[in-house]
């Protein structure tokens, strides 16, 4: 163990820290290594000053035996990076075009197109990645009729996700001939996506717990849903599962966030290890 | 080929690309499906009786003939979203079961509802079979109860039953604290002759002593 960190009068114990890192675990499938105490530690001594708590271990037992999950939420924000961006966590999309979609493209017939979904879409970057991704490095792109749909329950992004207009921060990660390619630079320096890359993606405003506007949204092939059930409380995530479950061909593929497991939430899946990542299998 | 736009995620309901169902879906029906044939409409037939909350008997009751993992999932699932102290008394039973996987799956259910639950622990605990004391300890490892902690030192105090002690000193590791380790080491004392039960709480002393 490393030494713990102060900061004013509030401290966390080895033994402290050790407890906390097991519940975290058990809640949300992430595992802090020793070499990540100091990160921890300074966010868990500002959720205690927030909180007003003396010591850590008022905080805990707060933390541990509140029933409506808000603080559990508030310190999985802190602990985790919220931010969206093109071609973030790439490997997965390198696992879309080089493993997932020739699976998913067996058996199927000229007059069946592949279907991919992007939930939720935020402001759009994961589904216009997945569209670069496809054009530029799927070579199945000629032989399949492709459906990506991109939804959020939120329709203020889906209005920014369908302007297309992005900070160079979050275009950052899109090789430079593929921006000059797809984007146009406005005058605010601003890159907007465009029509080539914006006609690629539908979407959609829906609520994941809406099990009847859900029933719209079925036989998807792959399934990205990303950084969306860490934030769900225990009931929440495990209906979101059958939910998704429901929106999957069998044998659709579903691809969570990297630090998130679906074995912890459900038993519906089954997982499937690709050499890029590993993803998860409607039997 | 090439990216292609269909309307069929348009949340209309004149979309005629919404999945039918086959039946009505009245709770009375929704039951009958229970024991269909075909384990999709059994698992949408569970899904939907979400929206019925007099439907839980037959829900807790179709979980022990139901072999479907994915079924049985739904019907957790719906128990879950039904929830109340009706959910909480009709899976208690089912701690009973030979079943693992229906006995995790109530495990996991009841860890939801910590205020239904907190009633029926002291009874659980004192259960005559220790099978359904180490599962009643397993419940109280994420049921966000104030009170989880104490029931688990009452454990350590009064048990007699090995596994059932291994279970709660595991448990106090993540949830113990300091003023529990008088109790820790007299339980030692008393368990001196069983190894497991010494390292266990030497794990746990160490957890708590630094904090």
């Amino acid at each position: 163990m490393q030494e713990t960190v102060q900061e004013s009068d509030l401290l966390i114990k080895d033994g402290e820290f050790a407890r906390f890192r097991d519940f975290f675990y058990r809640k949300t499938g992430i595992y802090f290594e020793d070499s990540k105490r100091y990160f921890v530690d300074k966010r868990l001594i500002t959720r205690v000053k927030i909180l007003n708590y003396k010591t850590f271990r008022e905080y805990f037992t707060h933390l541990r035996f509140e029933t409506d999950g808000k603080e559990l939420e508030q310190l999985i924000n802190a602990m985790t990076v919220n931010e969206t961006y093109f071609y973030r966590e790439s490997y997965q999309f390198d696992c879309l075009v080089n493993s997932a979609l020739s699976m998913v493209g067996k058996g199927k017939t000229a007059n069946e197109s592949i279907k991919i979904w992007s939930l939720p879409s935020s402001t759009g970057e994961e589904a216009y990645s997945i569209a670069l991704y496809l054009m530029e490095n799927w070579p199945g792109i000629n032989d399949y009729d492709i459906e990506l749909f991109a939804s959020d329950i939120d329709t203020s992004v889906l209005e920014k996700a369908r302007r297309a207009v992005y900070g160079k921060r979050s275009v950052e990660g899109i090789p430079l001939t593929l921006k000059k390619k797809y984007f146009t630079e406005l005058s605010d320096g601003r890159l907007q996506a465009d029509n080539a890359l914006r006609d690629c993606v539908e979407f959609t405003n829906v609520n994941i717990m809406d099990s009847q506007a859900m029933r719209y949204y079925r036989n998807f092939d792959v399934v990205f849903c990303r950084n969306m059930l860490i934030y769900f409380d225990d009931k929440s995530r495990r209906l979101a599962a059958e939910a998704i479950y429901d929106a999957l061909a069998p044998g659709g593929i579903l691809f969570l966030g990297h630090s998130e497991s679906m074995s912890r939430i459900s038993s519906l899946f089954k997982v499937i290890r690709f050499p890029e990542t590993i993803a998860y299998q409607k039997a | 080929m090439a990216f292609v736009k269909r309307k069929s995620t348009e949340t209309t309901p004149q979309d005629s690309r919404e999945e039918r169902r086959s039946h009505e879906r009245d709770m009375a029906t929704l039951i009958e499906l229970l024991q269909d044939e075909n384990a999709d409409e059994r698992r949408h037939a569970a899904r939907d009786l979400a929206q019925f909350p007099d439907s839980t008997q037959a829900l807790a009751d179709s979980l022990c003939n139901e072999k479907s993992l994915v079924v049985r999932q739904a019907i957790f699932d719906s128990l879950l979203s039904i929830g109340g102290k009706d959910v909480v008394d009709l899976l208690i039973p089912h701690l009973k079961s030979e079943d693992a996987n229906l006995r995790n799956g109530v495990i996991e259910v009841l860890q939801g509802f910590p205020q239904e639950v907190a009633p029926r622990i002291a009874s659980l605990l004192n259960d005559p079979d220790s099978d359904v004391r180490i599962f009643a300890v397993d419940v109280l490892q994420l049921l966000a109860h104030p009170k989880a902690p104490d029931w688990l030192l009452e454990v350590i105090r009064d048990e007699e039953h090995v596994n059932v002690i291994g279970a709660a000193v595991d448990r106090l590791a993540e949830m113990g604290q300091p003023h529990m380790i008088p109790d820790l080491e007299r339980l030692k004392e008393r368990f001196s002759d069983v190894p497991y039960i010494c390292f266990s709480v030497d794990v746990c002393l160490k957890r708590l002593s630094e904090g």
